[in-house]
């Protein structure tokens, strides 16, 4: 093979590789998203099994976690028999044990009741310390002990004594029947890196333990936007000529393992100084290393993952720096996967090599050099990997005896099986192992969800209220974020003649952004968008002057700030800070632990007053011509405008029927010590906050040109509809205005009402979030509700500011009607989405293009970091520490800690989005069919679809595994759905998750217990 | 063992306190885990407050009434241990200019630590552990500080690397977490040789341990009683255990490691009290540092020595809580530079001071994207790399070379392992092999001949 074909190959490989790293980019722009996007194209069921062997990460949750759900009946035993059917499908009647039971029977017995696999001696020491031989099960079905009793060979004892009697029989009967054949051996699939195969045979030997501590220095060192004082030298040549530049020295004591380093990196920095192109010379190295390594070349793609995948945290940020230079917090840097990839084999290799000697002399006659030696090594230890080896005989024994109880098998009927009889007893047993079981328990949970969510849905639609007559009073748009249902219901609850929509926060303006205090444009669209156009915020000319002393009076305070914290860390200037001021730092160090609410409102009092006289405005159309130097334009012209409106209104089906005062309502969080404060944050807007798009897209829409577009596009609005824009904080539930003044006199006192409406919407959400916290009394009121969740949000030391999307669990895409005075819990995202103003489905189709993946991203990044907090998961938030600027460490040398921290989980349920669209199953079928990636999360399982017809109302799920999308009608449970006078009386003292309601129409009771409570 | 607690002077009484209000808060939320309950999280934290508070608001008191006594030295006598022969060793409280303003400091920022932590490790399952071990720790520190007898000052300085090393393997199901906290307290139990072997110099010396047959007289102003060398070989012992607490040069190597226990422990023990436990054995003892230049003239020498490597290494630092350990270090080597200079004051400002910057900072770390933001938001742009204008100065290699340096660490590590851990590692490995063999020989066993696997003991 020629070098460059050998190089293809390899960028081949590596591509392929990269798609198992975390798709989480720098932390300041978090975005919640799949963790196990390079197994989309799997199954959902097979893809976690898979995904976990790669990961060494836990699939579903524990078997016990599921059992406690079922005892607490959130899963029925009708759910177990309901996805054990499916399961088994026309197997559930195949006959076991000589036809005295059947595989359905088997599955579902060691499903509901549970057996304890022990291995051999734990069994002996239950035989000797314990009784537990000597009694039946006391879960055993009733007809089942009657037959075991039955069954005794005695007659004439007490029950007590004939259950001991049984028990001690059918335990010996066991004994002979599994000794008769030997444990089973599995060959398991040897691993591909040389760590693994030794660590394997040494467990005390880990190559990792020594590379990573040094490759995260090195890595840290070369990414870092801005912590270190002192950055690396030579960061633009590329990270493997800037690190091989630093440790080729010969200088400095080296580590026994890596005497060999600085040589090697010497020749690498050579051949980077030799001005070849760095993404060649790191192929080149990684192409040697491999060989070097020995590993045979079929093996080479295997290899590439695992070792990427070693340290994924940290390969996964290089590879998304690598894509998006843009998205970097500070500084863009030329990163390259192959570099670091380079740079991890070299010191693997070397780690190898020293490996090699520790684990004693060896036979190296053959073998003609250090290349050869290391592959022998590889060859050697595959061979020699340990095999597994199935339970012994004690322990199956123990495993028959109880699985004989649950069937109901007698000694006798036990003795009178054929030895292929018991062995094909045991292959079943074993084949239903503790993985298959727990997925059938997750089906079983999200079946349960899923009825109830449906039927709630179904029962509800029949008090579908008739189309007011009149125009709404106020219509505000909302993001559709789960978070934002309960405001949007609080609302509701207090003004029947409001109406609401969801639409994702960018509100169809992507842009740059750069408001009057911030230093740079961010972007504030989905992740998936680069976007064309930079708006910037800027005072108008009347506040010039205060601003600009403002921003001299922020400059130099920043500057003392920064020199401060900055000083402090230096020798001179940090003597002299800390010995003569630093007393001065018990000021903020009280008020901020003691007093947080107070602090925060005294520093927000200042803010809002040097704040006071500077009435900003967007620049928003294109003044200048050109594009701006990071090749955006600036602004956007009238037509861009009015297709931005335009498109916005026909998403949510609002094109005619305008109430008088339209609110569109971005939303964002704010909250202390909290590295994920961005997660929080607008996942529409790429984990950046929606208020400037609000502002934006209310800013467009008033403008009479825009307007005058729309209606030469047929999209007429009456010329006294005014836009107004605000941000929600989710954190503080608040909402602040943008552009007040602006406002038109003859609508102020509309939008006076509609402000105070939604700052007692905020007490209510406020409210309601508050149960969610243990360290809430549940019987808060608004107010004081309302204090907390202020006061959490500038804690310090508060680590559960908010919970962000945790729980969520639903996503409707349909006419809010559908959903509209049912208590959906802040676990739904809401897409209004109008069916019957899209018959050929171009909205549907744009909607689900953006829904499907965002909704669906936020969704499996909870379920996955609640499956697995420690692997999919970032941990616990208490040891985190930033490195960098762009992520989280534990401790002060780990991987990159990607996911969710835990106290963002914890109180999630692990269940896939239920995502119910409002539209014929027709029209979904060909807009899916256009949209391959999102189909593609359909069809495998990834989201659970359901189709609701917007004529009858009937509910139909997706359940096709294959290529086409089809649909099997949903027979609804029950027809009932519990009744609740309001929001509050309905999850008033429940903690958990509280199943749908419907809340009564009365809007004036409904006042009533608001005020009361 | 004798108590004469109860017929104190109400003064002493407010100085007892400070050493029973921790250690009854410890009892209570220790002692129900005994028996597998423990009290709920608000309980919990408000049992710890009451005593940090309670004994903040004695130590002011007590503070007020030294104040009006023109802070004259106040020995409590609490009991005594022991007595043989000439040989007594008592618990003995002293109250002067350094220990209450010192004791009024730490318990203030003990209660701080404690109102934050109780929200900080809400749901946390080792909710109780770290508040037991917070109790343990307030009581180490009080009677390391108010300590009259070197035998009292050994307790505590024990409680306090016990639950130093505790803490930061609290995530103890992380290796990484547990490697470290192994790390930091073989490095405190090399150090403590140095405080154990200055009890033994004292004993020999005084006959007991009380500081006031050491040195009399009201601080700073003591005069020391025993001979120049002993106070060398006291001064110099104590100094040796003041290094590995103090985390200086070279048994620094635990202290960014440290960081891998919960903020608000890391804050208070790394940033603010514990760091600093060496600085202030040494100002308690500061007059037989008179008498003995050679130590004074090592800690300078330790001090600098201390405060330029951690500055440099500090400076390359990616993430913040090594990069704060790092500046903690620096702090804590100029300090115990000033004692060695002869400075009783300043050092004891210094520390106070540095204590409360540090532990803010500390606890603000992970805010610290947020406060980045604001910060560049400010100053219309992120700080650049500003103020290493020494380096620029450097000739490209040589800097380079100086970068690898900083971002190894120094090599500490390397050079403490290769000559002095693995070698005694080796020495000890040959030894047990000898033992075994000679044993072996003996008993007529077999044996394995001495060879056992001995990996991974590096500590």
């Amino acid at each position: 093979m020629s070098n460059s074909d050998r190089h293809e190959s390899l960028e081949q490989m590596i591509a392929a590789a990269v798609r198992f790293l975390p798709p989480q980019g720098p932390i300041d722009s978090f975005v919640a998203l799949n963790p196990l996007q390079g197994f989309e194209n799997l199954p959902f069921e097979e893809a976690v099994v898979r995904a976990g062997r790669l990961y060494r990460a836990q699939p579903f949750l524990p078997e016990a976690a599921y059992r406690e759900e079922l005892a607490r009946e959130r899963i029925r035993v009708a759910d177990v028999e309901a996805v054990l059917a499916a399961d088994l499908g026309d197997r559930a009647a195949s006959p076991l044990a000589g036809g005295r039971t059947t595989l359905a029977q088997l599955h579902r017995q060691l499903l509901l009741h549970g057996v304890k696999l022990e291995n051999d001696s734990a069994v002996r020491w239950t035989l000797t310390e314990s009784d537990a031989i000597e009694q039946l099960r006391d879960d055993l079905e009733p007809h089942v002990r009657a037959r075991l009793l039955e069954s005794a060979s005695v007659a004439g004892h007490t029950t007590p004594g004939r259950a001991a009697l049984v028990a001690s029989e059918l335990w010996h009967a066991c004994v002979e029947a599994t000794s008769g054949n030997r444990p089973a051996v599995g060959f398991v699939q040897p691993p591909v890196r040389h760590r693994d195969l030794i660590l394997a045979v040494r467990p005390t030997l880990d190559t990792d333990a020594v590379v990573h501590p040094l490759l995260i220095r090195m890595v840290a060192a070369y990414l870092d936007q801005g912590v270190a004082a002192w950055p690396m030298p030579d960061r633009d040549q590329g990270m493997l000529a800037a690190i091989a530049g630093v440790y080729a020295g010969q200088f400095g004591p080296v580590e026994p393992w890596s005497c060999r380093l600085p040589e090697r990196l010497r020749t690498i920095r050579a051949a980077c100084d030799a001005g070849r192109p760095g993404r060649i010379t790191a192929l080149d190295v990684i192409e040697q290393e491999l060989v070097h390594l020995g590993v045979p070349e079929s093996a080479w793609a295997d290899t590439v993952t695992e070792t990427l995948v070693a340290l994924r945290g940290w390969a996964g940020m290089i590879r998304q720096l690598e894509d998006r230079p843009d998205r970097a917090p500070v500084k863009a840097l030329p990163v390259r996967v192959v570099d670091f990839l380079a740079l991890r084999l070299v010191l693997d290799r070397v780690a190898v090599e020293w490996a090699a000697t520790q684990l004693g002399p060896r036979d190296n006659s053959a073998a003609r050099n250090v290349t050869d030696q290391l592959g022998r090594l590889w060859t050697e230890l595959r061979d020699r990997h340990p095999l597994r080896r199935g339970p012994g005989s004690l322990s199956r024994a123990f495993l028959l005896h109880q699985v004989s109880q649950l069937l109901g098998l007698s000694a006798a009927d036990i003795r009178g099986l054929a030895d292929n009889e018991v062995v094909e007893l045991e292959h079943a047993i074993a084949a239903f192992d503790q993985i298959v079981r727990r997925r059938l328990f997750h089906l079983a949970y999200e079946r349960r969800h899923r009825i109830e969510v449906l039927d709630a849905v179904t029962a509800h639609r029949r008090f579908l209220p008739p189309l007011p007559s009149e125009v709404p009073r106020v219509q505000a748009v909302f993001c559709i974020d789960d978070r934002c249902e309960s405001f949007r219901r609080g609302i509701e609850e207090f003004a029947p003649d409001v109406q609401t929509f969801g639409a994702a926060g960018f509100f169809a303006v992507p842009m740059y952004f750069r408001g009057i205090d911030d230093w740079h444009a961010v972007p504030l669209c989905p992740i998936v968008i680069r976007p064309g156009h930079t708006v910037t915020e800027v005072p108008e000319e009347q506040a010039l002057a205060d601003h600009h002393l403002r921003q001299t009076v922020r400059r130099s305070l920043g500057r003392l700030r920064g020199g401060v914290s900055q000083g402090s860390q230096s020798l001179l200037r940090g003597g002299l800070l800390t010995s003569v001021g630093g007393a001065i730092a018990a000021i903020p160090l009280v008020a901020r632990v003691a007093f947080p609410r107070l602090t925060s409102h005294l520093a927000s009092w200042a803010a809002e007053f040097s704040r006071r006289r500077i009435t900003t405005r967007l620049e928003l159309a294109r003044h200048k011509k050109g594009r701006l130097p990071d090749g955006t334009l600036p602004g956007f012209d009238v037509g861009e405008m009015a297709a931005i409106v335009r498109r916005l209104l026909e998403d949510i089906g609002l094109t005619a029927r305008f109430a008088r005062l339209v609110a569109i309502i971005g939303h964002g969080s704010t909250s202390l010590n909290n590295p994920h404060e961005s997660a929080y944050d607008c996942g529409a807007c790429g984990g950046g906050r929606g208020g400037p798009n609000a502002r934006a897209f209310a800013q467009m829409a008033n403008s009479p040109e825009v307007r005058a577009a729309l209606a030469r596009a047929g999209l007429t609005m009456p010329n006294d509809v005014v836009f107004v824009a605000g941000m929600q904080d989710t954190c503080t539930s608040s909402v602040i205005w943008y552009d007040v003044e602006r406002i038109p006199s003859t609508h102020l006192e509309e939008f006076e009402s509609f402000r105070r409406l939604c700052v007692e919407a905020g007490r209510l959400d406020a409210q309601e979030r508050c149960r969610r916290f243990d360290s809430v009394p549940t019987d808060v009121t608004a107010g004081e509700a309302l204090r907390r969740v202020q006061g959490r949000a500038a804690d310090l030391a508060q680590v559960r500011p908010e919970y962000g999307h945790a729980s969520n669990a639903v996503c409707v895409v349909g006419r809010r009607r559908l959903t509209r005075g049912l208590f959906l819990d802040r676990r739904s995202f809401l897409v209004s989405y109008d069916p019957d103003a899209d018959a050929a489905g171009p909205v549907l189709e744009r909607t689900l293009a953006a829904v499907g993946p965002v909704c669906g991203g936020i969704n499996l990044a909870y379920l996955f970091s609640r499956v697995d907090p420690l692997v999919y998961g970032a941990g616990s938030k208490l040891p985190h520490n930033i490195t960098g600027l762009i992520g989280v460490m534990d401790g002060h040398a780990s991987d990159l800690r990607t996911g969710l921290p835990f106290q963002g989980v914890d109180i999630h349920e692990p269940v896939r989005l239920l995502m119910v669209v409002e539209a014929p199953q027709e029209r979904i079928k060909d807009v899916v069919d256009r949209l391959p990636s999102v189909k593609n999360l359909f069809v495998k399982q990834w989201i659970q679809l359901v189709a609701l017809d917007p004529a009858t109302g009937k509910l139909a799920l997706q359940d096709s595994r294959d290529d086409t999308i089809s649909f099997t009608p949903h027979t609804t449970e029950s027809d009932s759905i519990p009744v609740a006078a309001s929001s509050v009386a309905w999850y008033r003292g429940h903690r958990g998750n509280v199943r749908p309601a419907r809340l009564l129409a009365d809007a004036a009771g409904r006042r009533q217990e608001a005020t009361v409570t | 063992m004798t108590l004469d607690a109860l017929t104190l002077h109400p003064v002493s009484a407010l100085v007892a306190w400070q050493l029973i209000a921790p250690a009854a808060a410890l009892a209570t939320i220790g002692l129900p885990t005994l028996i597998g309950r423990s009290l709920t999280e608000r309980a919990t934290t408000r049992v710890v407050a009451f005593a940090f508070s309670s004994c903040f608001v004695a130590a002011l008191a007590v503070l007020v009434a030294l104040a009006n006594s023109s802070f004259a030295t106040r020995v409590v006598h609490l009991g005594r241990l022991f007595a043989v022969g000439h040989h007594t060793a008592s618990i003995d409280l002293v109250a002067d200019g350094l220990s209450i303003p010192y004791v009024c400091f730490s318990t203030g920022l003990c209660s701080l630590v404690n109102a934050f932590a109780g929200k900080y490790l809400h749901r946390e399952p080792g909710f109780t552990r770290f508040f037991i071990l917070l109790a343990l720790f307030g009581t180490g520190m009080n009677l390391m500080v108010l300590a009259g007898s070197i035998d009292v000052l050994f307790a505590g300085w024990e409680f306090l690397g016990i639950s130093s090393a505790l803490l930061i393997g609290f995530f103890h199901e992380r290796r990484n977490a547990v490697d470290a906290a192994l790390r930091a307290f073989v490095t405190y139990r090399i150090c403590d040789v140095g405080l154990f072997g200055a009890s033994v110099v004292i004993h020999r010396a005084t006959g007991n341990g009380d500081f006031a047959s050491l040195f009399s007289g009201d601080w700073p102003h003591a005069t020391c009683l025993v001979t120049s060398p002993t106070a060398v070989a006291i001064t110099l012992l104590f100094a040796f255990a003041a290094l590995g607490k103090s985390a200086q040069v070279p048994f620094s190597g635990w202290l960014p490691r440290a960081m891998e226990g919960p903020t608000p422990s890391s804050a208070i023990f790394y940033g603010a009290l514990s760091i600093h436990a060496g600085a202030y054995v040494l100002l308690r003892c500061e007059s037989l540092l008179d008498a003995a230049p050679l130590t004074a003239w090592l800690l300078v020498a330790v001090g600098i020595g201390t405060a330029l490597h951690a500055a440099v290494v500090g400076s390359v630092q990616t993430d913040l809580k090594s990069m704060l350990a790092y500046s903690s270090m620096t702090q804590a080597g100029i300090i115990l530079a000033e004692i060695g200079f002869g400075y009783r004051l300043l050092p004891l400002v210094h520390v106070v001071s540095h204590a409360i910057l540090r532990s803010l900072q500390i606890l603000r770390s992970p805010s610290a994207m947020h406060d980045r933001h604001e910060l560049a938001a400010a100053l219309g742009g992120h700080p650049g790399p500003s103020s290493w204008s020494l380096v620029r100065l450097l000739p490209r290699r040589l800097s380079r070379h100086l970068y690898h340096l900083a971002l190894e660490r120094g090599f500490e590590e390397t050079v403490v392992s290769r000559f002095v851990v693995r070698p005694l590692l080796k020495a000890l490995i040959m030894a047990d092999g000898i033992e075994r063999r000679w044993i072996a020989a003996l008993g007529g066993h077999a044996g394995d001949g001495g060879r056992r696997d001995h990996d991974g003991g590096m500590p």
